[in-house]
């Protein structure tokens, strides 16, 4: 799955979404490709990936058939895909992936298998007090999980380091990188929806 | 004290699972009636977490994901309101989200508050029981009312074949009384 293609199913669904035929609420992705693509190279099919409601490209990149994605976006469910046989579960509540990745972290430790964790999150979720609860003891416990923050600056259309009053955020400089990747983008999309206010 | 000592029982029986695990505050260490419940269960079935009852609800949850059956213990319906997230938005909704392929067998403990000898007052005697029975479709709540009724319920919460989990209620005046 190269840069090309990424880009590529974004805008199908968007089209698709903007003609009508999605009559559910999605969210898309657009300037992170290249990171996305090289954060993959580390994960393996038997490795978990927590996402949030914005997670196509994750699907698409651990695996999952386009046609299959597809399919459950046109069937409403872009904000909450998951995915067993992948190993892949998104959800539409800020924060809430965060514990359940923890929890697949600490039983893979306890029962000594070999794969991983990955916990996909936005900026401002990463200032919540579960995300920092469940960093603080990810760390602590050495589990074997990984958090990615995706900074856009913005929940929906919040700028959350003027809302905390901070100008950067706390996990922004992080030094240990052997639990936390961060980067910055910039979409073109808007929180949700493709651009075109749709009526059914 | 029957349900005291079936409470006891049932917890040996699901220590004796290879899949459970025992998971809250004050599983391992002293401080509750709950506590004393699990008193002779291996140390290695109990999970011992900090104040953070959120994080232990969702936890239990990726424990259950990862193919344990995480015996998880609030010991006030009250403490568990911090948990709601991930009951309501979560557990309640996973078999939904994932077209009924995930599946979690979770089984969570909690208990109205005593209020004999001592009463701790309105915050530490909630009974949500059917609130959150109306707010959770896909998961079983049962209330031990009886103590005849503790050991019947934790076998089928265990045993379950439905996919579903199932919060148990106790009531902690009986440890004492019946």
């Amino acid at each position: 799955m190269n840069i090309h293609e990424l880009l590529s199913f974004e805008k199908e669904i968007a089209d698709l979404f903007n003609k009508g035929k999605i009559k559910a609420p999605i969210h898309l992705y657009y300037g992170n490709e290249a990171h996305l693509i090289k954060i993959f190279k580390n994960i393996n099919r038997d490795d978990w990936v927590f996402c949030s409601w914005r997670s196509h490209y994750q699907c698409l990149l651990k695996g999952v058939p386009k046609t299959i994605i597809k399919r459950e976006i046109t069937n409403g469910k872009s904000i909450s895909l998951c995915f067993p046989d992948y190993k892949i579960y998104s959800s539409a509540i800020v924060g809430g992936t965060l514990p359940i990745a923890l929890g697949v972290a600490m039983s893979i430790k306890r029962k000594s298998k070999k794969n991983k964790v990955f916990c996909f999150i936005g900026d401002m979720t990463s200032e919540t007090g579960i995300a920092h609860e469940c960093i603080k003891y990810a760390i602590n416990y050495n589990l074997p999980i990984h958090f990615v923050i995706e900074d856009n600056n913005l929940s929906v259309c919040t700028n959350t380091r003027k809302t905390w009053r901070q100008k950067k955020l706390t996990f922004e400089k992080f030094k240990n990188k052997k639990f936390i990747t961060y980067y910055k983008y910039k979409s073109k999309y808007p929180h949700a929806g493709a651009g075109v206010r749709v009526q059914f | 004290m029957k349900y005291f000592l079936n409470l006891k029982k049932a917890m040996n029986l699901l220590s004796k699972n290879k899949k459970t695990i025992f998971i809250g505050q004050a599983v391992e260490y002293e401080g509750t009636a709950m506590r004393r419940t699990l008193h002779g269960i291996k140390q290695s079935k109990l999970l011992e977490l900090p104040v953070a009852e959120e994080m232990q609800m969702g936890m239990t949850l990726g424990l259950a994901l990862d193919g344990y059956i995480p015996v998880s213990i609030f010991p006030r319906w009250n403490f568990m309101m911090y948990g709601m997230n991930q009951l309501v938005n979560h557990l309640d909704k996973i078999s939904l989200m994932s077209n009924n392929k995930f599946f979690t067998k979770m089984i969570i403990r909690t208990s109205v508050g005593s209020e004999r000898p001592l009463h701790p007052q309105c915050q530490h005697i909630g009974d949500f029981t059917s609130s959150i029975k109306k707010m959770c479709l896909n998961i079983d709540i049962i209330r031990l009312d009886n103590p005849n009724l503790i050991i019947p319920s934790y076998k089928k919460a265990l045993n379950r074949k439905d996919g579903k989990s199932t919060i148990i209620v106790e009531y902690g005046d009986y440890y004492n009384e019946k």
